[in-house]
């Protein structure tokens, strides 16, 4: 049998080849079904990644307490109404709570960092010695604060990676002086590299300030939230807990409602789920309508070249092409433009790939590509049966009459 | 035994209501090395005896052995093979298939018969050699004269081993000069003992033949033996 399938083989490239702008017109649906969920696959695998690596930096076990739920739809007078959140609560859910390991306030807000002659505008988060628990985040260079310096109100700072770079180059900074709105803080560390969260924005420029300080000189503008760390295989009863403890802290009755929020990183994995929904969904509607397009395409073409070759069917049959011969070559022929399809499609997919690659990284998945193959091959075959079978079912006598 | 025995042949059609009878009642022997012409007008049934005798068609009733082998009862899938294994066809207009070289074009009826690449290629090289086209293997038709396609087609209906050849009005398209290089290729092929059945409508034609039947109406009217 394998003569017969390089026989047919071959027809079928020929007459793929012979009728060229035919060919990729008809082709041309198969080509952006095929394109159209590779590059949906690997825009997904591209921001699964992203995604992974932003979430690593979070930690599935910190918890974060604010005035608000994250992607909630709250109105932003309602969030304005409720009580801020106070350095106090730290010591007291510290107390209170069995589950917190760790409890750090983060206050935020935008300030002036200059150094010699050098300016830029950034990010401060005001905090306590606890907070390297609560991010993953390493000291690259020089330590964190202590609990003294804390207290003292010493004014000292770590820098993130960028603002060493921005600042100081080469050089260390550890011990130097950099202005803070113009006030001056003494380098005491540099926080390790860590690239851009979500692909968006660069958090390694930061400065990180004892609580203390950052109280006394910066608190009258910016928000604030706590971190609270609690064990991994606790969650949920940590937050349960905190909670309860937040709501004795507020002095909640029973019936009222919190006025605060407990946010974790699912937050982000549930909005980040509906996201991938959508892209899939959106990628597989557009596959799924451009193979059905492109199958009726080549069902169409399929059914014009039987047409045309009644004749060379008539003497193929005549010369002993039984049905299945017959039948198998026009089905190859279908199958043979799909598959040409299919790869020129991935081919196109992988070229922009490389190209989204230096966007953002990601990469073309292997086994999408290879069933993108097998699903341009099955759209040739369903699509090549009828015309086929059609074809294999001619009179012999009336085909080689056929003009 | 014969080598193609038509018994009580009719193949009766239903044209609009109307039944036509395009063979009426056959009975034909047809003995290994004979060269046979069925002659006959349009409309004698001269065609649907070419196309029952190549098995392309089969009758509405009677009995049609070839070698032995029960035609009349075979299905499509046997029809084929014993077209492929036993019958070599010549048409009128060629029927060579304009994309391929002459060489592939005698190769197709080995490929149906399952045969290897390089058997292939030795027997169809082989069959083209005979018909003299030693040197225009690797020619399309559309690089090739009348004549020469004509005795393509001769190559590919060689190139099996048939038992019969079975041509129908293979001179019809030609000049009177390549015509005649096929008839004496034919009478060749006769001499050589292969069995040959041309069908015609010209007397000069069907001289070459040693024997004659005339078709008119669907039934053999005269049979004419050694001339």
């Amino acid at each position: 049998m394998f003569s017969l399938f390089f026989e047919n083989l071959k027809i079928s490239l020929s007459a793929v080849f012979a009728n060229k702008m035919r060919s990729i017109l008809t082709a041309l649906g198969i080509v952006i079904g095929v394109l159209s969920v590779t590059l949906m696959g690997t825009l997904i695998s591209g921001l699964d990644r992203s995604f992974e690596n932003s979430m690593s930096w979070l930690g599935k076990d910190i918890l974060y307490i604010s005035r608000y739920e994250w992607f909630s739809d709250m109105e932003w007078w309602e969030i304005k109404n409720r009580p801020r959140m106070r350095t106090e609560y730290v010591d007291k859910i510290r107390q209170r709570s069995k589950y917190a390991l760790a409890v750090s306030p983060v206050m935020q807000r935008g300030a002036s960092l200059s150094y010699k002659d050098k300016e830029t505008r950034t990010e401060i988060f005001g905090t306590n010695e606890e907070y390297m628990e609560t991010i993953s985040t390493d000291i690259q260079q020089g330590r964190f604060f202590t609990t003294s310096e804390d207290k003292s109100g010493a004014r000292v700072t770590i820098i993130g990676h960028g603002i060493k770079e921005v600042f100081f180059g080469k050089e260390n900074p550890i011990g130097k002086y950099i202005k803070i709105d113009n006030l001056k803080f003494r380098v005491i560390g540099v926080l390790e590299k860590q690239g851009k969260f979500l692909g968006l924005f660069s958090v390694d420029k930061q400065a990180i300030l004892p609580s203390g300080a950052y109280k006394r000189i910066f608190s009258k503008r910016g928000w604030m939230r706590l971190s609270v760390k609690v064990p991994e295989d606790k969650i949920n009863e940590g937050i349960d807990e905190i909670s309860g403890v937040m709501r004795q802290i507020r002095g909640l009755r029973p019936s009222d409602k919190n006025n605060f929020a407990i946010n974790q990183t699912k937050a982000f994995e549930a909005q980040y789920n509906t996201l991938k929904v959508a892209i899939g969904g959106t990628g597989i509607f557009i596959t799924l309508l451009s193979l059905i397009v492109g199958g009726i395409g080549i069902m169409n073409i399929m059914f014009v070249s039987v047409k045309e070759r009644t004749r060379e069917i008539g003497v193929r049959k005549a010369i002993g092409a039984t049905r299945g011969m017959i039948l198998s070559q026009f089905l190859m022929e279908a199958v043979t433009i799909c598959l040409i399809a299919g790869l020129v499609g991935l081919l196109i997919a992988y070229v922009s790939s490389i190209f989204i690659n230096k966007i953002f990284p990601s990469t073309l998945p292997l086994g999408l590509s290879i069933s993108a193959i097998v699903m341009s091959m099955v759209v040739g075959v369903l699509s090549g049966f009828i015309p086929a079978y059609q074809a294999s079912k001619l009179d012999p006598i009336d085909s080689l009459r056929y003009e | 035994m014969a080598l193609i025995d038509l018994n009580s042949i009719y193949k009766i059609y239903n044209v609009g209501g109307e039944e036509v009878r395009a063979l009426d009642g056959v009975d034909l022997i047809i003995n290994d090395n004979e060269y046979l012409a069925i002659m006959g007008p349009s409309g004698s049934g001269k065609s649907t005896m070419m196309n029952m005798i190549g098995c392309l068609d089969t009758p509405t009733s009677g009995v049609y052995e070839f070698e032995g082998e029960k035609v009349h009862i075979m299905d499509d899938g046997q029809l084929a093979s014993i077209r492929n294994r036993k019958i070599g066809f010549v048409f009128q207009t060629f029927n060579l298939l304009p994309k391929a070289t002459a060489l592939h074009n005698v190769e197709i009826p080995l490929v149906y018969a399952n045969i290897r690449k390089e058997k292939r290629i030795k027997m169809a090289s082989g069959a083209l050699k005979n018909v003299g086209l030693g040197d225009r293997m690797h020619h399309k038709p559309n690089e090739l004269s009348g004549g020469q396609r004509q005795r393509v087609a001769i190559a590919r209906a060689l190139v099996n081993n048939p038992s019969i050849i079975l041509a129908d009005e293979p001179t019809g398209n030609l000049d009177s000069k390549s015509g005649h290089e096929i008839l004496a290729i034919f009478d060749d092929l006769h001499a050589q003992g292969n069995t040959i059945i041309l069908v015609t409508h010209e007397d000069t034609i069907a001289k070459h033949a040693k024997r004659t039947i005339r078709l008119f109406d669907g039934k053999i009217t005269e049979d004419i033996k050694d001339k």
